[in-house]
């Protein structure tokens, strides 16, 4: 019993925080409808401006703490409102890719100042223990629970009871309606996201001498808090806090059983994916907040070249591949990499560009092309060709997994899901024998072709990038075809799709198959490449950042996979070897910016009224003002005035 | 009026927790012929639609198209038994060009719930895709705009192509909701005279629902009225529209209504 205990209050502690968090997410969330995948970035952000302040520069702690929560964490929050606020009216992947800058360019920050290395922090709070039921409980412990609870409620408080609560609530369903009781929506806003910044940075304070300060790991709170946040359905902040408690109780005593079978030793850390996926899967369509409020408005994506420009690239593409081994030396191997990766973005932007579904666990399906190609080829000595293909067929299954997901939810709902699902393989499936084993990698051998040595780097580059001419070719056909037409209009209206009688589920399915045994196929060029296949090229974070770079590659699929693959793999290898460091901020803030960019002609259409629309543009009507007018009626602000026409 | 050949809706009832949107509703759009739904703001005209189209499941009460009991069926199934719709915001390909867009009107319906279907046309289907798109194309008369973008066009436009796109399905029933929504009086009248054209030319069904008066008034057989989720009048659509009660629901008590949409 009294070890039981142990457990309860361990996770009840942690869970405090984690369920603070997630209150200050769903805050954020419900006000400006923009799910802030960056939310546990400003809790990083904010414990090491606490570990400045308190152990470099020397304040006292109550001091640092102030600044680094109150002050600090208000300021981030004012921040991201700027942010978010282009991005209330844009569709889920651009809120994504921005939010994924955000948190790119703070860990980026992060990792340049303090290393990647974990620091320890110690405990600010008292150490002395009292014993309850047999168990020692610190007035550390104590306080970290008071805090969550007292915060919570009173956040809980201010939303339910009080006036600007409920303009709170009010201000993501109908800002314009709002502005008519007297609110500045605006305002409602930047007290929303003060609260929430402050919020996470104090969480990331209160967690920091328990778990010590690491970029990476302080941004995965954004994972306990989702899960929070899920099992408050991401609406209620009580039930979001008590699933901090729930997640923070059950990681806890799985940590039990994970010491007991080392198979489970990814479980506790799982936990909050678990209840995110099993909750989001569960949920009633429709019964999740903003789900179907957001009308995605797509930009161009798609225009076929004409064919005597297609030809002069293919030439062009042609001579410069032939010419890369002689020109690059000793760099060849990053070539062969970026000749992967160019399936990988193939494969990525089949979902996203094309079909505009937002996956973020890429990397698990390249994981597990890697690792069964790694087998097929070493272990069962198949040959290369047929190693290749089996390794991308054993994706598809796979992918058809993420298709549920996909099936049930779109748009932020499906990013998150995916999410979990990525850092579900990652930490419960890459280290089982199932793929990657214990060790560090699988080695994989270069094996020989009949008539064709892939022993040297020179002719395997051939190979990897006629894998890849392959891979784009099939990916171009599928575009021209009638699923590529029906995938377009899936990413436009799946809507109208269903309504003209398409069976929505099985092109989501072909969809995600098609893309995972691209992704397989990818897993294997590349790790043929690299003659290994190991955990570490595949983690969840990268399948973040592979989303963001493709979405600074520009809109056509093809180029921009092309382009997407040398800034991931060639670049970093040309640049000063000072300024490497530098380039996960670099990537966060151009995709930060892109992202705004994009988001700039969705915000227009928040913001272009009746009256504006006349300013849009003289002349051609824009299709933004075209829109606008259109669902005039649905505008209480229009109704109203139309209503006032007809008495 | 037969009810072989047409959607019947029969005593339905729709609640969304405690509101009944819709109370004891019983309809009927015959094929061949347009159909008004009218009333006021949330009398219960687009839950009644909803229900129509599979968006919405009914509290209880039926939906048939001719035989075929639709009450509880998906949307794409309603598709494939003949019946299409167009949505008050309208849920174009807007990345996709006119043509396009028509086309993929009827190449939905083909690609079906079949992988194999989804993936490779079947023999002689492309050449059938072609002739309906050129077709509706004419009947609406884009031809001249077929290649640009349906992203890029103006209101009018648009639901010019949206109409396009239902009437390449060779559906039998076509829903159209509140297609006059953001179009001039002008565009307004224009749209209803097209709306007579085609069921002229096809046959289609056409049920309507609309806050267009004049649209109700020049081209609806039969209207039907809405108010607080109950029917409050029926009839020839001259006749209603007179019909004080409904006037009084609907309309205040101006004596001529001309409710043009807001532009």
């Amino acid at each position: 019993m009294s070890q039981f205990l142990v457990y309860v209050v361990i996770g009840i502690t942690s869970g405090s925080v984690y369920g603070l968090t997630g209150v200050g997410l769903v805050l954020t969330y419900r006000t400006s409808g923009v799910l802030n995948f960056a939310h546990g970035t400003m809790a990083t952000a904010g414990s090491y401006l606490f570990y400045e302040l308190w152990v470099r520069a020397g304040l006292p702690w109550p001091v640092a703490a102030f600044l680094a929560v109150v002050v600090f964490g208000a300021v981030l929050g004012l921040g991201m409102e700027r942010v978010a606020r282009r991005l209330a009216a844009a569709p889920p992947e651009v809120v994504v890719v921005a939010t994924v800058g955000v948190l790119l360019a703070i860990t980026g920050i992060a990792t340049v100042r303090y290393t990647a290395a974990t620091l320890t922090l110690a405990s600010f709070l008292p150490t002395s223990s009292f014993e309850v039921g047999g168990v020692f409980v610190t007035w550390g412990q104590v306080i970290v629970v008071l805090v969550g609870i007292a915060v919570s409620a009173a956040m809980t408080y201010v939303l339910s009871h009080t006036r600007l609560g409920t303009a709170m609530r009010g201000v993501v369903d109908d800002p314009d309606l709002l502005e008519l009781t007297g609110f500045d929506a605006m305002r409602v806003r930047r007290v929303a996201w003060m609260l929430g910044g402050s919020v996470a940075c104090l969480g990331g304070v209160l967690i920091a001498p328990s778990i010590g300060l690491n970029p990476q790991l302080l941004t995965y709170l954004v994972v306990q808090a989702f899960g929070a946040a899920a099992i408050g359905r991401f609406k209620s902040l009580p039930w979001t806090f008590v699933g901090g408690w729930i997640i923070g109780v059950v990681a806890a005593y799985g940590g039990k059983y994970a010491n007991q079978y080392p198979v489970l030793l990814g479980l506790p850390a799982s936990v909050p994916f678990v209840a995110l996926f099993v909750v989001l899967l569960a949920a009633k369509p429709g019964s999740l907040p903003g789900a179907t409020l957001r009308k995605r408005i797509t930009t161009e994506r798609f225009a076929p070249l004409p064919p005597r420009a297609t030809a002069v690239l293919v030439a062009v593409g042609a001579g410069l591949v032939a010419a890369v081994p002689g020109l690059v030396g000793p760099k060849l191997p990053v070539f062969i990499s970026s000749a992967g990766f160019v399936v990988v973005f193939l494969s990525l932007g089949l979902l996203v560009k094309t079909a505009g579904q937002v996956s973020l666990c890429h990397g698990a399906l390249v994981a597990v092309g890697a690792a069964s190609f790694a087998r097929f080829s070493t272990d069962l000595h198949l040959p290369w060709p047929v190693a290749v293909l089996a390794a991308g067929l054993v994706t598809v299954p796979v992918g058809a997994v993420v298709a549920i997901p996909a099936i049930r939810l779109s748009g932020i709902y499906l990013a998150l899901a995916t999410f979990a699902f990525g850092l579900l393989m990652e930490n419960l499936v890459y280290r089982s024998f199932l793929l990657f084993g214990t060790g560090p990698a699988r080695p994989v051998d270069r094996p020989a072709l009949p008539g064709l040595d892939l022993g040297s780097d020179k002719a395997y580059f051939y190979v990897a990038v006629g894998v890849a001419v392959a891979t784009a070719v099939v990916v171009a056909a599928v575009q021209r075809s009638r699923l590529g037409r029906i995938l377009r209009g899936l990413a436009d209206s799946p809507l109208a799709l269903e309504t003209f009688g398409t069976g929505v589920t099985t092109t989501l399915v072909l969809l995600f198959c098609l893309s995972a045994f691209f992704a397989g196929v990818a897993g294997a060029i590349l790790a043929t490449g690299t003659r290994g296949a190991g955990p570490a090229d595949y983690a969840s974070f990268n399948s973040l950042l592979w989303i963001a770079i493709l979405a600074i590659s520009g809109g056509r699929l093809l180029s921009s996979s092309v382009i997407a693959a040398l800034l991931l793999a060639v670049l970093p290898q040309y640049l000063p070897a000072g300024v490497v460091p530098y380039q996960p901020i670099a990537f966060g803030v151009i995709a930060l910016a892109a992202a705004l960019a994009s988001a700039n002609r969705f915000d227009l259409v928040a913001r272009v009224h009746g009256d504006l629309a006349g300013s849009a543009r003289v002349g051609a009507p824009s299709p933004v003002a075209a829109r606008r007018s259109a669902d005039g009626l649905r505008s209480p602000v229009a109704a109203r005035r139309a209503l006032e026409g007809v008495r | 009026m037969s009810t072989a050949d047409a959607l019947v809706v029969e005593h339905l009832e729709v609640r969304f927790g405690g509101v009944r949107a819709v109370h004891d509703l019983s309809l009927t759009a015959p094929v061949g012929r347009i159909t008004g739904l009218i009333g006021p703001n949330g009398a219960g005209k687009s839950t009644t639609f909803n229900a129509c189209s599979g968006f919405v499941r009914p509290t209880s009460g039926t939906v048939r198209f001719g035989t075929v009991d639709l009450t509880g069926a998906p949307s794409s199934r309603r598709a494939h038994c003949g019946i299409g719709r167009t949505f008050q915001r309208m849920e174009l390909f807007d990345t996709l060009s006119v043509r396009e867009n028509v086309a993929l009107g009827r190449e939905a319906r083909m690609a079906g719930t079949s992988p194999l279907r989804q993936l490779l046309p079947a023999a002689g289907e492309a050449e059938v895709v072609a002739a309906a798109t050129a077709r509706a194309l004419a009947l609406c008369g884009l031809e001249a705009s077929a290649g640009e973008r349906a992203g890029s066009l103006s209101t009018g436009q648009r639901r010019l192509v949206e109409l396009a796109r239902a009437l390449a399905g060779d559906f039998r029933l076509l829903l159209l909701d509140e297609p006059s929504s953001g179009l001039d009086v002008h565009e307004s009248r224009r749209f209803a005279e097209l709306l007579r054209e085609v069921v002229d030319a096809t046959g289609v069904g056409i049920l309507l629902v609309e806050h267009d008066m004049r649209v109700i008034a020049d081209v609806c057989d039969y209207v039907y009225v809405l108010d607080f989720g109950e029917l409050i009048a029926e009839g020839i659509a001259t006749n209603v529209l007179v019909d004080d009660v409904v006037r009084a629901a609907y309309l205040g008590t101006e004596p001529v209504p001309v409710p043009g949409g807001p532009s």
